[in-house]
């Protein structure tokens, strides 16, 4: 869980790509062809994608703006958990 | 064209022919094992449905070079008649684009022949694509490195398939093997990110220590691939492809080299029962494919059997090709034929059915370099 001046940032590194599952995250510059992803969450991907072109990347920014429910936000941040040990999200403070 | 037939029992959204052979081979593979269960990990059930575009495409470029390996996976050398046009090709990067392709890997022969090369890698730069350059670095100079600054974000893969000069002579030519690192040493002196890729053969096994000390030299990482019998690789496979105890001992040695890349190419390997990192299944016409000189998209840059063109750029848009083609379609939904019900499928998934198709002109049979033979 991130402390309360904690934000979510996407790498810039990172590109994003709707699909019929959900979506791919790619991350360039660190393997044969980057890092890669496939995200079974189409809710997800829309906050990612929401947060690249209309927060700057600020994950946390496009959470604020979305409203989420308590609950909903827990699980949220255990899939942005992930996403940070796969090195497509950095925690700023 | 004459040799070609219309497969006309697919569904109308599909497009294109299919070669009779390709399709008697597709066909003599079966069909997938049904989807796995929803709690199954892995990227094949992802991939299997087909992706929107391509993660990566390989575009050969151009045909012509100025060296002749005995290994070319497309037989190059000469500039062919209908290879693409600069006009041509900057339409090529605004369509992959537009399709949101991650990553454009260009090769060929060699792209600084191609004469519209900087011109792509300058749209390919204002299209936001990433591009990883494969070059044999004979035609690097100094002006040349410098130049290529200006475009971001670029890889460079160059060339060097033995760390010996005799090792790598034998298999690129006469003085290749110095020509190259003089290519590495001046991509490096400009601090371009570099890998230096290596085929594997039966030669090179026995000089990997040397690759991977020449690679940290230049601040570069090792990426090391599989041999494929295509192109002039037909030739050579039978004296060139490792041997089963190579392979073995090639994973011991890759797992204490966790920085060696592989580009995915060994995941037959995985059946020994190590999983290697990267997909452990073949990425062609899922999540890659290859567009050749003369605008001829094929499964991936191994895979360069007529019978196996999915389309042409002369004809037919690429997005027509990747989402409509009928051999796409076919190859996709590609069963696993002789290895259905073997134990080590999840893992290795059947090999690559492109050394299946140049060896024995089938794709129901074991990979011919299947390690549990």
């Amino acid at each position: 869980m991130p402390q309360p001046s904690t934000a979510y940032r996407l790498m810039p590194e990172v590109k994003i790509r709707r699909e019929s599952f959900g979506g791919i995250l790619y991350k360039y510059g660190c393997a044969d062809r980057g890092a890669l992803s496939f995200i079974n969450s189409p809710q997800l991907i829309d906050l990612l994608i929401e947060s690249q072109q209309q927060y700057d990347g600020n994950v946390s920014a496009a959470i604020a703006h979305r409203r989420y429910s308590e609950s909903s936000k827990q699980k949220l941040y255990a899939a942005l958990d992930n996403l940070i040990e796969r090195g497509y999200i950095q925690q700023e403070i | 064209m004459t040799d070609f037939v219309r497969f006309i029992e697919r569904s109308p959204r599909h497009i294109g022919t299919i070669h009779p052979l390709a399709l008697n081979a597709l066909q003599e593979a079966g069909t997938p094992a049904p989807q796995p269960p929803p709690t199954q990990r892995g990227s094949q059930r992802f991939l299997q449905g087909g992706l929107s575009a391509p993660i990566t495409v390989t575009w050969e470029i151009t045909a012509a070079c100025n060296i002749a390996c005995v290994h070319c996976l497309s037989a190059s050398g000469r500039r062919r008649p209908n290879e693409l046009t600069t006009t041509q090709a900057l339409a090529l990067v605004d369509e992959l684009a537009d399709m949101q392709v991650f990553q454009i890997h260009f090769g060929g022969g060699e792209p600084f022949i191609y004469p519209g090369i900087w011109k792509v890698l300058e749209r390919c730069t204002e299209r936001g694509l990433v591009m990883c350059v494969s070059t044999n670095g004979t035609l690097i100079t100094t002006e040349r490195a410098r130049r290529l600054k200006q475009f971001n974000p670029l890889y460079f893969q160059v060339s060097l398939d033995g760390g010996t000069e005799r090792t790598n002579d034998s298999i690129r030519g006469k003085g290749v093997f110095t020509r190259a690192l003089r290519g590495l040493e001046l991509l490096a002196a400009e601090q371009h990110s570099l890998t230096v890729n290596s085929v594997l053969t039966r030669h090179s096994f026995y000089e990997l220590d040397r690759l991977y000390e020449i690679a940290v030299s230049f601040g570069a990482k090792l990426r090391v691939t599989r041999l494929r019998p295509s192109g002039r690789g037909r030739d050579v496979w039978e004296d060139l492809h490792p041997t089963q105890e190579q392979y073995r001992e090639f994973t011991v040695w890759l797992s204490a080299h966790p920085d060696v890349l592989t580009a995915d190419s060994f995941f037959h390997l995985n059946a020994l029962g190590h999983k290697l990192a990267g997909l452990d299944t073949c990425g062609a016409a899922t999540a890659t494919c290859c567009i050749c000189p003369e605008g001829e998209v094929y499964p991936c840059a191994f895979f360069q059997a007529p019978e196996f063109e999915a389309g042409n750029l002369h004809t037919q848009s690429f997005r027509e090709i990747w989402q409509q083609s009928t051999l796409f379609d076919y190859y996709r939904k590609m069963g696993s034929g002789a290895c259905s019900g073997c134990g080590q499928y999840n893992v290795c998934h059947g090999g690559c059915p492109a050394t299946k198709w140049f060896v024995h002109q089938k794709l129901s049979i074991r990979d011919p370099e299947c390690v549990l033979a």
